[in-house]
């Protein structure tokens, strides 16, 4: 692909290209939350008036960063931009750590659903560990994340910038190699697009920023004990802290896709893209993050409006008109996902769909999940409906119907006359929700 | 009467699911026209005044073995007379581990109960897939995701491994007395309605018909033969 050629040819002219934003480098990382985190605090910031280099949400961090950056560069070679925002996959971003130095990290949570249960929450904070120590001015943590607050006392003063591409954390450290993750999902191989451009970039950062001898600066955000109480099974965090931090910028109410959010000694409402505590949450970092960046060129009023003003996110709880027929598009990327969803739906749906496909590679994946509020799934389809149905019928879930053929179940679960109550419900793991948009002619 | 199911530590035991056979099994005893009850005990509660008719340990991450080890240690005496008087116990991976003799780690060896006679063993490496075991009900088929192996002694294990690694050794899991310790994780006894069966006629004798199909035996089957072709077992 181009990104690899130019990578190839001239990794010198991008890695330049990089370490040459005026006002530095901001890297957002993570159990979950990242891209919502990353595209609010790039609207916060285009909001003020900055101009920002950032990656595009996909799961190879590599491509999307290369060609995004070749959608930007100039013919001679410079993106004409203050500051990059990336968003990181922690195994991605700590195998990467050692070539960057980030003027703040933006660190959102660790969940042990999310990792994939080939690593505990141990190793992925090792791998945010590393991130983390790469921050040079501030680093932005979630307060009500015990691990990461663990880490936040753990983090030493930064080293020296590294000279050497091969410098920073080595096998001595008690953290594991981050490589093994990225290289069991095939995203890092010797040709890396995002390892060469980082090889070449790490030279010191731009000279108007600061390096605290005593170690970055740590900004907190996180919700109020109100908001905790309020949640039937918590933050879904690994572990979650005691007790509440005060200060920050703390999410003090959320109600359907809007939330309450307070710092500097006021209570903002912010809009949010998407109904959840987690986008709130989200929001409440990428404010966090957008006030450190801008000190007094912060405005809230901007900032809230910003957000507030980000167009609905599809398959999470946006309702489509498709066929004539409202229906509610629900996406559960993991257990997490899926518990918050379905703890949200509205109760006596009579017209729910779920559909469970190819990404989820162990069913077992999603058994902690109580989707018994589900009450009634017309039809469970996706090539692993069959393990979904299973699930359901033991959780007291009534399954008319399992149909693993997702357009030929959709198209007889569009044509079901209107619910009783509430809109038709897919509720669909990422897979289906592909091949669902294609088969209903929805945009990608 | 209503049989009270022991789902132990479930906040440390579930990242695969395999708390939730405990759900499984009640749901298995309600279809069959039984009353049944999950009953979770949290880690730090003390072990329940009453003989529960079975018992759930699953799985957890390395990192909460330790706590777990310590969670279960007032209840070690109760276990013990439970499996001496024929209680069924499901432990799943560490669970199964915990109940062995002892655990080698990076930083040295974790001491188990002591209630099997077994030991985990080192693996060259994690291993993470789809298994399947011959048993004497039929081929078990689930997923497996674990870093060491099991050895055991004076013991039968649950079956010999088609597909996948087990034990390490060929065999897999663990029968001893009343307790079927396995490394198939999750849902186990939904995706395995043989082997429930056999799990509910120890928990309830035949005051129930436990060989009734359940409600969902034939989404197991549909699944487990999908398995099969897939990896090639027959
Ligand atoms: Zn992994």
């Amino acid at each position: 692909m181009p990104g690899l050629i130019v990578n190839k040819v001239a990794p010198g002219f991008l890695g330049s290209v990089l370490s040459n934003f005026p006002e530095g480098l901001v890297v957002v990382s993570g159990s979950s939350g990242k891209s919502t985190t990353t595209k609010m605090l790039v609207t916060v910031l285009e909001a003020h008036g900055k101009r920002i280099f950032t990656n595009p949400s996909t799961a190879n961090i590599s491509q999307g960063l290369t060609s995004a950056l070749l959608e930007r560069a100039s013919l001679t070679g410079t993106i004409d931009a203050d500051l990059a925002v990336l968003e990181m996959d922690e195994g991605h971003g700590a195998l990467l750590s050692p070539k960057f130095r980030a003027r703040m990290a933006v660190l959102t949570n660790v969940m042990t659903d999310q990792i994939d249960r080939f690593h505990d929450s141990e190793k992925v904070l090792g791998y945010l560990s590393r991130i983390a120590s790469r921050a040079t001015e501030t680093l932005v943590l979630n307060a009500d994340d015990a691990l990461l607050m663990r880490l936040a006392d753990e983090i030493v003063p930064p080293a020296a910038p590294s000279t050497e591409a091969g410098s920073g954390p080595t096998a001595s450290s008690p953290i594991d190699a981050p490589a093994s993750r990225a290289q069991e999902s095939g995203e890092v191989d010797a040709d890396d697009p995002m390892s060469a451009l980082f090889a070449a970039a790490h030279q010191p950062l731009a000279s108007n920023r600061q390096e605290d001898p005593a170690g970055p600066h740590v900004e907190l955000f996180g919700v109020s004990a109100a908001v905790l109480a309020a949640l039937p099974r918590g933050l879904g965090y690994a572990e979650t802290t005691p007790a509440r931090f005060g200060g920050g910028t703390m999410v003090t109410g959320v109600s359907g896709r809007s939330a309450s959010i307070a710092f500097d000694g006021v209570i903002h409402e912010v809009g949010l893209p998407a109904r959840g505590i987690h986008y709130a949450v989200d929001a409440a970092a990428a404010l966090a993050a957008a006030r450190t960046l801008l000190g007094a060129e912060f405005d809230a009023a901007t900032a809230v409006a910003a957000i507030s003003a980000m167009p609905a996110v599809f398959g999470r709880g946006e309702i489509v008109t498709v066929r004539g027929k409202e229906v509610e598009f629900v996406l559960v990327q993991n257990p997490t996902s899926f518990q918050l969803n379905v703890d949200e739906l509205e109760p006596g749906l009579d017209q729910v769909m779920v559909a469970m496909g190819s990404d989820v590679a162990d069913p077992s994946y999603f058994w902690p999940v109580d989707a018994s509020r589900i009450g009634r799934a017309r039809i469970v389809s996706g090539s692993k409906a069959h393990d979904m149905a299973l699930q359901l019928v033991h959780q007291g879930v009534q399954v008319d119907e399992i149909e693993p053929d997702l357009p030929a179940a959709l198209d007889r679960f569009l044509d079901l006359p209107e619910p009783a109550t509430g809109v038709k419900t897919i509720v669909f793991t990422a897979d289906p929700m592909r091949r669902t948009r294609s088969h209903l002619g929805l945009a990608q | 009467m209503t049989h009270r199911i022991l789902q132990l530590f479930p906040e440390l035991t579930n990242v695969n699911g395999d708390a939730e056979n405990a759900r499984v099994l009640a749901r298995r005893l309600e279809w069959a026209g039984a009353d049944a009850e999950v009953v979770p005990l949290t880690a730090g509660e003390p072990a329940p005044s009453f003989r529960p008719d079975a018992v759930v340990l699953g799985s957890g991450v390395d990192s909460v073995l330790a706590r777990t080890r310590e969670a279960l240690e007032p209840l070690a005496a109760a276990l013990g007379d439970w499996v001496s008087q024929g209680v069924p116990v499901l432990a799943v991976g560490t669970g199964m581990e915990l109940l062995g003799h002892e655990i080698p780690l990076d930083g040295g060896t974790l001491q188990g109960l002591g209630i099997l006679p077994g030991m985990a063993t080192a693996l060259p490496a994690r291993v993470a897939g789809e298994i399947a075991v011959r048993s004497d009900w039929g081929v078990l088929v689930g997923y497996e995701n674990h870093a060491r192996g099991y050895r055991t002694y004076a013991a039968r294990p649950m079956g010999q491994v088609l597909h996948g690694t087990g034990n390490g050794d060929g065999a897999e899991g663990i029968r001893y007395g009343s307790v079927f310790g396995t490394h198939l994780h999750g849902p186990v006894l939904a995706r395995n309605p043989s082997l429930a069966m056999a799990f509910v006629a120890a928990t309830v004798g035949d005051t129930i018909d436990a060989y009734a199909p359940g409600r969902a035996d034939g989404i197991a089957e549909a699944i487990n033969a999908a398995a099969l072709r897939r990896l090639g077992v027959g």
